[in-house]
């Protein structure tokens, strides 16, 4: 199966995938058009989806929906040019902790 | 001590095969969940080891990707960059295959990313900077992390809810199912005991009435 990677993130982001060969960027100015992007972008046949970490935030239960239910797209959140955002815990260690019951040294 | 059992149960023969057979089925299941579950959980862990250190790595590698961007952006102008980042070839080639462990079916990316050098990438030289092919290559680079970032937490994250929901079977089998259906095997059991000897009982009566007769 072939497919495809897109990035929807704000314009700089979109630009530095760009020059690292990512053609399909999807500049976004605020959350609400972020929101609408993302919806379209879910429905088009995009494998993984690369977004920002703010982006994440914001949509966080519908990425979730959408990410229990289907193996495909594959949605990833990165930081900006602006560094990560300091979470007060990270969503992965606490699936290990929740699955395993242990907390994990990581 | 007040047991558990299944409602509704006639206490008779025909139950009792019946409940047997469901009891030997529920152990059976039990043990195949609990092997399920011991092979998930050995799967996740040797994919933790995978993802240690994966996210900083990833995001090192971004920070520096963006500085070089934002470098460029100041040597050339916005513009100029938006306009390189235009011309650059459409690279990034990821084909996903999946793979099944356990009957959970997980990604398997295969990623062809190659670094390119200046010429492939397809923009001008004439009005770049070096500082542009630093970021581009940075990118290049932080894509090929992100994308194995993205196929090991996604694995990660369907992995756990296939956990999650073995471990509950198991847990309800081990705890419920079994305790019931074993309550209500001794149950009948008993009942039909009873009714034999109530019964054997009855006949004696009988037999002593009808001798005095």
């Amino acid at each position: 199966m072939k497919s495809n990677v897109a990035v929807m993130a704000d314009e700089d982001t979109v630009i530095g995938f760009r020059l690292g060969g990512i053609k399909e960027g999807y500049p976004v100015k605020n959350m609400e058009e972020a929101g609408k992007v993302l919806e379209d972008l879910i429905n088009k046949d995009f494998s993984v989806i690369i977004t920002t970490e703010k982006i994440g935030i914001e949509f966080r239960e519908t990425i979730n929906k959408l990410t229990n239910e289907r193996a495909l797209p594959m949605v990833i959140e990165i930081p900006d040019k602006s560094g990560s955002i300091k979470r007060e815990s990270d969503p992965m260690s606490e699936l290990i902790k929740r699955v395993i019951g242990v907390e994990m040294v990581k | 001590m007040a047991q558990e059992m299944i409602e509704g149960i006639n206490p008779t023969r025909m139950e009792l095969l019946k409940l047997k057979d469901r009891e030997k089925l529920a152990v059976k299941g039990h043990s195949l969940l609990k092997e399920k579950r011991n092979a998930l959980i050995m799967e996740f862990f040797n994919i933790l080891e995978r993802v240690k250190g994966s996210r900083e790595g990833v995001e090192a590698t971004l920070q520096e990707a963006y500085k070089d961007l934002s470098d460029a952006q100041m040597v050339m102008g916005d513009l100029a960059v938006t306009k390189s980042a235009m011309s650059v070839k459409e690279s990034v080639n990821v084909e996903i295959e999946s793979r099944s462990v356990m009957g959970v079916v997980v990604p398997l990316i295969e990623s062809e990313i190659g670094q390119k050098n200046m010429v492939q990438r397809g923009y001008g030289f004439l009005e770049t900077s070096v500082k542009l092919d630093e970021a581009a290559s940075k990118f290049e680079e932080s894509i090929k992390l992100i994308i194995e970032l993205a196929e090991i937490e996604k694995t990660i994250m369907l992995l756990a809810i296939e956990i999650e929901s073995t471990k509950r079977r198991v847990n309800a089998l081990e705890h419920i199912i079994i305790p019931k259906l074993e309550n209500t095997v001794k149950y009948i059991e008993m009942r039909l005991e009873e009714m034999e000897r109530e019964n054997f009982v009855r006949l004696k009566m009988i037999k002593k009435t009808m001798e005095m007769e």
